[in-house]
């Protein structure tokens, strides 16, 4: 486009503007000629603007400049047809006020579920008492999960209708039994204690965080997937001592420091002596976790030596955890998806 | 397990109130679950764990209690006056199955009065909710509650042939049990029979037949041990749980049989007269002792990281029934006590002495040395895709790792292989061990559907379990995504994940885009990108028919990436670089090309023909005019930015890229500039 058919298309658009500001009589015909000419949208000047790209690209500073002139042209006299109906009363309306109580526009930021958030919560805490975040598999052989941990064959967590086990022509006998090489869905998290031990150098202190499955019928409490979190620390002079200062540090660093806990005695196939920690809540005692010394046939088998190492392990219920933190009153609603619930969270 | 107040009473003399003494049994190690009045008569609700089979009686209880309290427990001598007569006169026994039922005994009362019990004995039995039946099996069910022994009464007169046989169970027998239902036998079952038929299924339950009716006269009375195992197996694959088995599997006293089967002739004869026949029959009538442990006093600081008295922890032993047999400054030898089976250990012993000492005893502020620990960088990654998929709109949700049948579950893109599933389902039909998140999250999204709930945009991050032959499956970390009609959003978030976290260095593989197209995504929306041969990742839109079948109410779009890979390559830490001090040039160019003609194939051809000069090329809109391109074309606004590093660009040199852009596009794709 040539640079003068440009130009003029500007120069008409203001004499047409300055004729009809003129003639304006009311607010409302000079809100139309506002938008008429400098409209956002599809305002006079917005359509020449658009023009201004198709000027051939020598031209364009001169035209670029012109337009601006026009521009500023334009409003001043959209300016001081305003001035006329402001002066006058009535008129004030012509310029549309700000209404600074409009809703604002609230970005539209996605939350972040109440389980993550406690995990990142624990590992934080955890992380500062010296703990590293380690993992392991979800889908389990029986000796991560039972035999390592202490768990003989005749003890009830075996039984097969207390597990997910995987259907495979290995694991086909109902009731109990079940093959060497059989496979389930990790029912704790233990199992990462004994996978760390057979691979990691010691000292360890470790915690993993993670699903478990348990067959519960599904109420308000009991979900038959859920997480946990386990804690191990072995190193050569690791005491009850150091197991009641780390959980009395962590639970003061979750529950807050004014909370009540107490430690008593309770029975783990994988620790010993075993620990059940509660704390003080609404007028009675609430499970907080269990945890122990780690037993001496776990060490066996593992090949580490009880008499040189020694060691705590503890592991805690990450769900009842995030409902008493936000008021969750049931678990099921952690896992419905429903965005009416998990927007709740967003913080 | 249900304590009567009362009753405890008869063991041990405790002056203190009920909430002490409960806070002092929890603490030690037998949680409070509640305390009831029944009848006037406080009823406490201890939880037992599972390996103290000795205080699944009121008589362990008071053990603990008077352990705690120090003060003497008094358990009854039984003594019951016999007949002449012997009861190897009129029974014989037998025992096949040793395994299953390492000792049993029996003993004989010969004119009994059926009727009810005393009604002291069944206001105890009240209290505790055991249902009173009759003066016999109340005097059964009195000593089991007392002692922790199950206690079996038979009425003799249906025990045929003289004779008591212990052994397995025939494969399929059937035995109606006292509850009048008939249970399928097998042969790892052990059943006490008489010389015709199974008269109980042993450790579980009595057998209808020979059960004790108001016109029983005379009784055989079983006291047995059986094998914890045996007895856990049929319970379980009976579904036929008694206070009885639930003993046995916890391992009874095998030397307090003899004991529990005089008590309870005593109170049989107290309370239904009768006579007790001379002399017991007996499969095994040895004491097994436990075998002694060596307690060293240094494993106990070593262990509970204090310094308890040596004369304390010994006197702490002594009192829950132990024998010290040797003591010296530094060892003892300690004799656990028969109906302590869970103590074979020496760190089971200091778990004794810390327990009764007292856990609050162990300090809390024990010095607990600074390591370094760092976040891994998996956790450093994962907040990045956190905060990139929530800043673009989308809710965080957590899925059950299994699924259900249905359209949805052979949705697959990164295995081919048929899913695993577990033996009982998760949740109803859900047993499918997830292969992709995606199924899970198009049910979430029937479920916000359900609920009236639009613009739905959710994401999940989680393991999908690939199936890999024999082997244990493959646990892949992915992120999924699903959100509503425009793909270009889930196209964005993984776009901005891999612009921050996707390395830069040599070793990361280049990354190509490549079309995918599966059943279940919409003919020609599928779109991957490949790390190498390995996808990384892929979004694409849900096919109209499975929309249409899973009764989705609009369009659906996805996304799904391996983390587990994006976490091989991933940059943790952004490297800076110059940012080049001359400005850009900003050209807009409104091409009017095919309909057919994609993005990826116009900005190859800009990008290629622009030249080092042109440093991103920005996609603005795509809107169609038939009116005056006709039909079959579309125009693409775009723009391009132009900038050198070294001086500030001139007009020229945009106008020279610009031109050879125009013409690349014009030869290569046809495409016009719209003037």
């Amino acid at each position: 486009m040539a640079l003068d058919r440009f130009v003029n298309s500007l120069e008409t658009m203001l004499e047409e503007a300055r004729v009809s500001l003129q003639s304006v009589d009311s607010a409302e015909a000079l809100e139309q000629l506002r938008v008429k000419f400098v409209g956002a949208k599809n305002g006079a000047l917005k359509s020449v603007q658009k023009m201004l790209s198709e000027v051939a690209p020598e031209d364009r500073p001169a035209a670029g400049k012109r337009f601006n002139e026009v521009r500023e042209a334009l409003q001043a006299a959209l300016d001081g047809a305003s001035d006329r109906f402001a002066s006058g009363g009535a008129a004030k309306s012509a310029q549309p006020a700000t209404d600074p109580t409009l809703p604002g526009l609230r970005p539209r930021i996605g939350s972040v579920h109440p389980i993550t958030q406690t995990l990142e919560h624990l590992k934080e805490i955890m992380g500062r008492l010296g703990f590293s975040v380690t993992e392991g598999p979800e889908i389990e052989d029986e000796w991560h999960n039972f035999v390592a941990l202490n768990i003989p064959d005749d003890h009830p967590a075996r039984d097969p209708l207390d597990n997910f086990y995987l259907a495979t022509a290995k694991n086909a006998d109902p009731v109990g039994n079940s093959a060497p090489a059989a496979r389930l869905m990790r029912s704790q998290t233990s199992t990462v204690q004994i996978r760390v031990m057979e691979s990691q150098p010691l000292p360890l202190r470790i915690i993993s965080l993670g699903r478990v499955y348990r067959p519960d019928a599904p109420d308000a409490t009991h979900f038959p997937m859920f997480h946990q979190m386990e804690g191990l620390w072995v190193d050569r002079n690791v005491t009850m001592t150091q197991l009641k200062s780390v959980l009395r540090l962590f639970a003061t660093s979750y529950l807050g420091g004014d909370v009540n806990v107490r430690f008593r005695p309770s029975f783990f196939p994988f620790t010993e002596p075993s620990v059940e920690v509660d704390y003080w809540w609404n007028g009675q005692w609430i499970e907080f976790g269990g945890a122990g010394m780690v037993d001496p046939n776990v060490f066996a088998s593992v090949n580490i030596d009880p008499e040189k190492w020694s060691g705590f392990a503890f592991g805690l219920g990450v769900e009842r955890l995030c409902m008493r933190r936000f008021g969750i009153t049931d678990i099921r609603d952690l896992y419905r998806s429903d965005v009416r619930f998990l927007r709740q969270f967003a913080s | 397990m249900l304590i009567s107040w009362d009753w405890l009473s008869d063991y041990v003399k405790i002056d203190c109130p009920l909430e002490e003494i409960v806070s002092r049994w929890a603490m030690s190690g037998l949680n409070h679950e509640g305390t009831e009045i029944v009848e006037g008569v406080p009823v406490i609700d201890l939880e037992v764990t599972s390996n103290r089979a000795d205080c699944l009686g009121h008589i362990g209880i008071a053990r603990e209690a008077s352990v705690l309290y120090r003060v003497p427990l008094v358990v009854p001598q039984p003594r019951p006056a016999t007949a002449k007569s012997s009861i190897a006169s009129v029974l014989q026994l037998e025992n096949l199955f040793q395994d299953a039922c390492p000792r049993y005994t029996a003993r004989v009362i010969r004119g009994v009065k059926i009727g009810p019990s005393p009604e002291w004995l069944a206001k105890r039995l009240r209290a505790i909710g055991i249902k009173t039946i009759n003066n016999v099996v109340d005097a059964t069910n009195y000593v089991m509650m007392e002692c922790g022994q199950p206690l079996h009464a038979f009425d003799l007169a249906h025990i045929r042939g003289g004779k008591i046989i212990v052994r397995p169970a025939a494969d399929k027998e059937n035995f109606l049990a006292i509850d009048h239902k008939t249970y399928v036998l097998d042969s790892q079952m052990v059943v006490i029979a008489d010389a015709e038929r199974a008269v109980a299924l042993g450790g579980v339950m009595g057998g209808a037949e020979s059960e004790v009716s108001d016109t029983t006269t005379d009784l055989l009375i079983e006291s047995a041990s059986f094998a914890p195992m045996s007895i856990r197996r049929a319970a379980r694959k009976l579904k036929l749980h008694s206070p009885s088995s639930h003993r046995y599997e916890r391992r009874i006293d095998p030397n307090q049989l003899d004991w529990a089967s005089r008590r309870c002739c005593e109170l049989i004869l107290a309370t239904a007269g009768g006579e007790l026949l001379d002399g017991v029959l007996d499969t095994n009538p040895v004491q097994t002792n436990l075998p002694e442990i060596e307690l060293r006093k240094s494993q106990i600081v070593r262990v509970l990281g204090i310094e308890i008295p040596w004369e304390t922890s010994c006197d702490i032993l002594k009192r829950l029934g132990c024998e010290i047999t040797k003591v010296g400054e530094q060892h003892c030898t300690v004799a656990p006590p028969s109906f302590r089976q869970d103590l074979p250990r020496e760190v089971d012993l200091i778990e004794e002495v810390a327990r009764i000492y007292g856990y609050e005893q162990i300090p809390e502020d024990a010095m607990v040395p600074m390591v370094a620990s760092m976040r891994r960088p998996k956790d450093i990654v994962m907040s990045t895709l956190r905060n990139v998929a929530t800043a673009a709109g989308f809710d965080e949700t957590l899925n059950p790792s299994l699924i259900g049948r249905g359209p949805a579950d052979r949705i697959s893109p990164w295995s081919s292989e048929a899913p695993l599933a577990t033996m009982v389902p998760l949740l109803e039909g859900a047993s499918i061990l997830r292969r992709s998140l995606i199924p899970s999250l198009i049910a979430a999204r029937l479920h916000n559907q359900s609920q009236s709930n639009r613009d739905v945009r959710l994401f999940e991050t989680a393991n999908v379990y690939l199936p890999n032959g024999n082997q244990l499956p493959r646990e892949q970390l992915n992120l999924g995504c699903i959100a509503e009609s425009e793909l270009r959003i889930v196209r964005g978030v993984f776009e901005e994940i891999l612009h921050r976290v996707w390395g830069v260095g040599s070793d990361t593989p280049k990354l190509s885009e490549t079309k995918v197209s599966w059943d279940f995504l919409e003919s020609g929306s599928g779109i991957a990108w490949m790390a190498g041969e390995t996808m990384l990742c892929w979004i694409g839109s849900l096919s109209r028919s499975l929309s249409q079948s899973l009764k989705l109410d609009g369009a659906v779009t996805l996304g799904e990436t391996n983390l587990d890979l994006l976490l091989q390559h991933a940059q943790l830490v952004p490297r800076v670089r110059d940012v080049v001090p001359f400005p850009a040039i900003e050209r807009d160019l409104n091409l009017v090309v095919d309909e057919a003609l994609q993005w990826q194939s116009l900005q190859g051809v800009i990008s290629q023909s622009a030249g080092p000069l042109c440093v991103d090329i920005l996609f603005r809109e795509i809107y169609r005019d038939t009116n005056r391109d006709g039909a079959g074309k579309k125009r693409v606004l775009l723009t391009l930015k132009l900038q050198s590093a070294t001086d500030t660009l001139r007009s020229e040199q945009a106008d020279e890229v610009v031109a050879s852009v125009l013409g690349a596009c014009r030869s290569q794709l046809g495409a016009q500039l719209l003037a």
